[in-house]
């Protein structure tokens, strides 16, 4: 008896197809996925059914051309009649509660077959599948097209148990059905399975994921297979890795592989790793998996405990992922700390590929930050050199908290051979103040450039008191600038003056650089703005004693020339220490240029009246 | 060695890191070598980014800096420069703006005339200008006002300068949390709960601004799920200091153990924000903690930030909730004289 039914579906299918490949899926190709998603459940059920039973997913291609035809058979559950009828249905009402409710996604077994199997209208006009039920009953045929018809009905013979689906390749979609192109998806997508995926492409069979490795189940046997692993992190990746860490949840129900990239990677990079859902490839692309720090690798994960969203492309934000994530990242860290012990040089290379990522992670952890600090690089008045070395110096480590103050102090610093690090970078001055937590015996002090001062000798007061009119003359001439001045001994003595910039003064700065610049309006805004802020918005002029010139200005005091030197040493220091100068300033500097000019022609005269 | 890095380098550097303070001292470092060589329109695009990162990271001042002077160069020569993306930066300011107290009414309202001004002549809807004086209307505690504009904005069309759905929703949301509304509340947020509005911020600061009505009305399960999924979101991102406080409120009535992690956790992010009325509103909810912490756990010592200005004993959890308190109130008085009302202090009432 052959009974057929020609059906339409009661739902704009053409839509939801739409909505699947605009919304759901990342590209058409993923229909291969979700085919041997549907082949991997269906085997999973009658395994649970039937212990022991052995799984196998064959492909076939056949024709040329833009007309392949793809075969995807499994020997699974397979579907009854009424199966069929339910996966239809559950297509139906999800495409009446709309986008969200394909986007939220089905759990049930058969509404997830039926959506899975929808996304091959991407790729093929028609879907022919034929299955047979493990249950008994008919072998039943199913023909859908992409405007909603389909057809229904029993075949004549019995099929053995397990489903067939046949595609015919779009022209747009044909090299998705090249024997290459299949050969290696099938690689991706079911390089982990546990039972052989087969391909048949003209007249020539193997089996896909014949090397399926099981180190993988046990990621622990992957210490001891270097090269094995380096060249399948390769294959699966496409990167050529040098090293790898071992990875295991406590539970043991999430594991991997994680390689370490052989090349630095910027903190914004979108991860990649890999994930295999219960063996299946499940993303290409997780990013959410492992901590933000392990950007200096690329893992293969498999897991079973992880819930996928609706594309099956990525994992739900939930508080196992988190648990998951936060073991992952444990294990890397026991990774990198068990190279510490027993093979440094190995850790070394690694650090000085992805400082910055290691610098990450010794910020959250001090016991990893200890582990590794010697090898961590900072830029510091003795140049760029690892902390180890730094540390030998035996003395205490200075540091800023920005690249501002850094610049500022860094010649004068360097001239008094004083150690200051650079601490303006992402975490480095995080790291120094944490420091002497983490290791013993060292210490660190952060350093604000109105204390370089520390390595200035001071001037005694019976001293100062001689250059008591002149300082106040260059106070009250500095007054406008918000600026004070003071003596100082420092080295070089060939640098006469040095400026230095407190945080407050530093913001007022830049509020007066843009007020003026900006729209009468927005100074005003800007003005109420500086009022706000405390008087310690001062700067400071350090007068270096040692040097000649200093001396004959502090020396003799003159109403008229003294302000005027002052102000020229100000905007010099400015110009020593690269800093953007306001109008106020650049007039100083352009008068005093033509005002010295002027003295300087008008004392030769004089001296050539006196000749 | 080179100690200087160049423009290009700077900009490079920066382009590559996440949003944070470590970005914006690259950019701001950028913007400096920039000035010193003449380079204006590198200095221009440096400030372009500045404003976008420090308004995202919590540096509203920096922002209002680095905005004011692109404007004016904007000016000087408007051909040279994008208006699309500065007026975008103008919304941005307008946002942050009631955050200064020594910025006083009618200068609000004159940049609020401005931005309406240069909107209407790039010929923009006005709607963005109705939807700001919405904002402000309710910064300035002026519900009257903020209604009106409210119904205002409503009726005029949305453009591609406008402020995403999501946004305009979470806005709307906490004008029914000012006139205290809790069921208005709920319904503004439904269509943010339910996932069909979402934009970089939202439902990060949703989350917690449901909590306390959600609180009055009894839904503890569902403002529990909040708080969580909530706190997962913005942990430990400077941006979100104003929600952590929020997430204290409630969570002094509901969990303080749970609180009392929130409030270590973010306390550092809170002590040198640059803010001045997110960190009020932080201290306070935190003094309201501390004062229910001593209470039921006495003896508890609280972990400071190494660097947080407070010389007492971090054991005497009474007198540390005294400091907050004293902080918060001198805070809540500036706004106050500037807005002319007690609405900021009323949000206090209870510290």
């Amino acid at each position: 008896m052959t009974a057929s039914n020609e059906y339409r579906f009661q739902v704009n299918l053409s839509g939801m197809i739409q909505i699947l490949s605009n919304h759901l899926y990342s590209s058409p190709k993923v229909f291969l996925r979700e085919l041997m998603q549907n082949a991997t459940d269906a085997i999973t059920a009658r395994t649970e059914a039937e212990p022991g039973f052995q799984g196998e997913v064959r492909v076939e291609l056949t024709g040329t051309g833009e007309h392949r035809t793809m075969m995807v058979e499994d020997n699974g559950i397979g579907l009854t009649e009424a199966d069929i009828h339910e996966f239809l249905a559950m297509i139906g009402q999800s495409s009446k509660r709309g986008q969200q409710a394909l986007l939220d996604g089905e759990t049930s077994f058969i509404g997830r077959f039926g959506i899975g199997l929808l996304s091959c209208f991407m790729v093929s006009h028609e879907i022919v599948m034929l299955t047979q039920s493990a249950k008994g009953g008919p072998s039943m045929e199913w023909r859908g097209k992409p405007d909603g018809t389909y057809t229904i009905r029993q075949l004549d013979t019995q099929l053995s148990p397990g489903t067939k689906v046949y595609l015919r390749s779009t022209p747009d979609a044909a090299h998705y059905f090249e024997t290459e192109y299949v050969n290696e998806a099938l690689f991706y997508y079911g390089a982990l399975l546990p039972y052989p995926v087969t391909l048949h492409s003209d007249g020539v069979q193997h089996i896909v994921n014949s090397q399926s490795p099981t180190w993988l189940m046990e990621p622990e046997l992957a210490r001891g297979r270097r090269a094995e692993v380096l060249a399948f992190g390769e294959r699966l990746l496409g990167e050529k890795f040098q090293d790898y860490i071992p990875l295991t949840t406590a539970s043991g129900r999430t594991g991997g592989i994680a390689y370490v990239l052989p090349h630095a990677v910027n903190l914004n990079a979108k991860r990649s790793h890999r994930v295999y859902l219960k063996r299946m490839l499940i993303s290409e692309k997780a990013e959410n998996i492992l901590p933000d720090w392990a950007f200096f690798v690329k893992c293969l994960i498999w897991t079973d405990e992880l819930q996928p969203t609706a594309s099956r492309e990525h994992f739900y934000e939930n508080e196992k992922l988190e648990e998951v994530r936060s073991e992952l990242g444990d294990a890397l860290r026991q990774g990198l700390a068990d190279m510490a012990e027993s093979q440094p040089e190995r850790l070394q290379k690694l650090i000085r590929l992805h400082a910055l990522s290691m610098k990450a992670l010794a910020v959250q952890d001090q016991e990893f930050y200890a582990m590794i600090h010697r090898w961590l690089p900072f830029e510091s008045t003795r140049g760029h050199r690892e902390l180890g070395e730094l540390m030998d110096e035996g003395e205490t480590l200075y540091f800023t908290t920005s690249v501002d103050e850094y610049r500022q102090i860094h010649h004068v610093a360097s001239a008094q051979s004083m150690l200051v690090i650079n601490g303006g970078y992402i975490y480095d001055s995080d790291l120094m103040a944490m420091l002497p937590l983490a290791v013993q015996h060292v210490k660190t002090e952060r350093l604000q450039p109105d204390e370089v001062s520390m390595s200035f000798t001071d001037v005694p007061p019976s001293e100062r008191n001689q250059y008591y009119d002149a300082l106040r003359l260059a106070d009250s001439a500095l007054q406008r600038f918000r600026c004070r001045a003071e003596v100082k001994g420092f080295k070089p003595a060939d640098l006469p003056v040095l400026f230095t910039l407190s945080q407050e003064s530093s913001t007022l700065r830049a509020l007066e650089k843009a007020s003026e610049e900006s729209t009468e309006l927005f100074s005003s805004v800007l003005g109420s703005l500086s009022s706000g802020i405390s008087s310690a918005g001062y700067s400071t002029l350090y007068l270096n004693i040692n040097n000649p010139i200093i001396q004959r200005v502090l020396t003799s005091p003159d109403a008229q020339m003294t302000p005027i030197a002052m102000e020229m040493l100000y905007v010099n220091a400015l110009m020593m220490g690269h800093y953007a100068m306001n109008r106020q300033e650049l007039e100083v500097l352009n008068q005093g240029i033509v005002r010295f000019i002027d003295w300087g022609l008008r004392a030769n005269m004089d001296r050539k009246g006196d000749a | 060695m080179k100690t200087e890095m160049d423009f290009e380098d700077l900009m490079d550097e920066a382009y590559g890191l996440p949003n944070g303070t470590a970005k914006l001292g690259m950019l701001e470092e950028a913007a400096r070598v920039a000035d010193v060589h003449g380079m204006e329109e590198e200095a221009y695009e440096a400030r372009s980014e500045i404003v976008e990162t420090a308004t995202f990271c919590g540096y509203p001042m920096k922002a209002l800096i680095a905005f004011s002077w692109q404007l004016g160069k904007f000016d000087q020569q408007p051909e040279q420069y994008d208006e699309e993306t500065l007026m975008w930066s103008y919304k941005w300011i307008l946002g942050e703006l009631s955050s200064f107290p020594e910025v006083s009414r009618d200068k609000m309202m004159e940049l609020l005339e401005d931005f309406g001004r240069r909107f209407k002549s790039f010929g923009y809807s006005e709607r963005s200008y109705w939807y700001y004086r919405f904002r402000i209307s309710m910064d300035l505690g002026d519900l009257e006002e903020a209604g009106n504009s409210y119904t205002k904005f409503r009726s005029m069309d949305r453009d591609f300068m406008s402020d995403c759905e999501a946004c305009e929703q979470d806005e709307i949301m906490r004008y029914w949390i000012l006139v205290g509304d809790d069921e208005k509340v709920l319904e503004a947020a439904k269509p943010i709960l339910k996932g069909r509005m979402s934009c970089a911020e939202i439902p990060h600061l949703t989350l917690s601004e449901i909590l306390m009505p959600l609180y009055r009305l009894g839904k503890m399960d569902e403002a529990d799920k909040h708080q969580a999924k909530g706190y997962r979101m913005i942990k430990g991102h400077n941006d979100f200091v104003q929600s952590f406080a929020e997430q204290l409120d409630y969570l002094v009535r509901t969990n303080p153990a749970k609180g009392i992690d929130v409030l270590e956790e973010s306390l550092v992010l809170a002590m040198d924000h640059e803010d001045p009325f997110a960190k009020m509103m932080f201290y306070a909810r935190a003094a309201q903690l501390l004062r229910r912490w001593a209470d039921e756990s006495p003896g508890y010592r609280l972990r400071l930030p190494a660097s947080f200005p407070y010389e007492g004993d971090p054991g005497d959890l009474r007198k540390l909730a005294e400091y907050f308190a004293a902080h918060a109130k001198a805070s809540a008085e500036k706004y106050d004289q500037r807005n002319g009302n007690h609405h900021v202090s009323s949000m206090l009432s209870e510290v």
